[in-house]
């Protein structure tokens, strides 16, 4: 990935409405400068889980930036409410969780409750920005199932797990099976990997 | 097997972050970043409670574990991560980042190690009020230092002596 931050590529957000779920006043204030200089104008500060769960159920959000909060991760614990809410369009928005510090006890939480990305901290603007962009990415899979209610975790496609056939339709079998039409001559492949002038 | 839902939703984000106006990327990040430089007097003070607040956490540990203490001490230091980068103390960060990997440890072991505390809130507070003058290699070695010491801890199979 990688955004430059020499770019002079636009985006907007002034009218996006975000939801950040913060307890720390510093860390709210390190994140309100960070997205209010990105031009967002409609934030939501929650500091408690019960403030963003209200808040979930009375405004429309775009995006929820939310701090994992503490050893015991109450930030992963809402953003698994949320998912499981059913309160359109908000359960299906794009979460960018924050921590400081994953305790080992908690990373299967972070794991599994449904954020699009979980980034550590210390916060840059640039990689908040790239963050935003890359989960805002139209197309992403939702997957719902009973123990998990998220975007799709699977980043690479590196088939099913050994020793399964998979869940999907169109999940492909491990084995490579005959081919079904004739190999390409090799000229044309070698014509197909031939530099050629491109006119501009 | 349970049934699994598949489905693509629609992303109002993606169409916001399209519509006309806006900033540029630099424009933005220059933005924020002068607004992070705005904080930074708040976020030393903040830091300055935080190493007082861990000190005399600290301080009140006996001799074997305490489960109540080491959550505290957890919350005191892992809390405020984040914040050392914006004043520029990235070092700090990295030196509350070890301490919290080492109270994760102690947790997990269900053991008390005042000295390996004792030795990064010293580094805490030494890169705290001298990351100013000090020079890049030294404070290299005390985060290796302080590393070496929370990674200790890291396996359980091989607790130290």
């Amino acid at each position: 990935m990688g955004l430059n931050p020499e770019s002079r590529a636009r985006f907007n957000l002034e009218r996006a409405s975000v939801l950040m779920l913060e307890e720390s006043t510093m860390g709210m204030s390190i994140l309100v400068q960070i997205l209010t200089g990105f031009g967002a104008k409609t934030l939501h500060r929650c500091e408690t889980v019960e403030e963003a769960q209200a808040t979930i159920q009375k405004v429309e959000v775009d995006l929820v930036i939310a701090d994992a909060m503490g050893a015991e991760g109450e930030g992963y614990d809402f953003v698994k409410w949320l998912r499981q809410s059913r309160i359109e369009p908000n359960c299906f928005a794009p979460v960018l969780l924050t921590a400081g510090h994953t305790p080992r006890e908690a990373v299967s939480k972070a794991r599994d409750c449904g954020a699009h990305f979980i980034m550590a901290k210390p916060l840059t603007p640039i990689a908040v920005l790239e963050r935003i962009l890359w989960i805002s990415k139209e197309g992403r899979r939702f997957v719902e199932c009973d123990s998990y209610m998220g975007p799709d975790r699977r980043f690479k496609n590196e088939g099913v797990p050994a020793g399964t056939v998979g869940r999907r339709r169109d999940d492909m079998p491990a084995e490579v099976g005959e081919a079904e039409t004739p190999n390409m001559e090799q000229d044309v492949i070698d014509g197909l990997l031939k530099t050629r002038r491109v006119e501009l | 097997m349970s049934s699994v839902r598949i489905h693509i939703p629609p992303v109002r984000l993606a169409k916001l972050l399209r519509t006309p106006g806006g900033l540029p990327v630099a424009d933005a990040v220059q933005r924020a970043g002068a607004g992070l430089e705005s904080l930074r007097g708040e976020c030393l003070a903040e830091l300055k409670g935080v190493l007082d607040s861990a000190e005399s956490c600290a301080a009140r540990a006996g001799p074997e574990y305490d489960r109540a203490l080491l959550d505290e001490l957890y919350a005191i230091v892992a809390t405020p991560i984040g914040i050392p980068s914006v004043c520029g103390l990235a070092s700090v960060d990295t030196a509350l980042i070890s301490l919290s990997d080492l109270l994760d440890y102690l947790k997990g072991q269900e053991r008390w190690d005042a000295n390996a505390v004792a030795v990064h809130l010293r580094a805490f507070r030494l890169l705290l009020h001298t990351e100013g003058a000090a020079d890049a290699t030294g404070t290299q070695a005390i985060l290796a230092g302080l590393r070496k010491v929370s990674q200790r801890y890291a396996r359980p199979e091989t607790p130290p002596e």
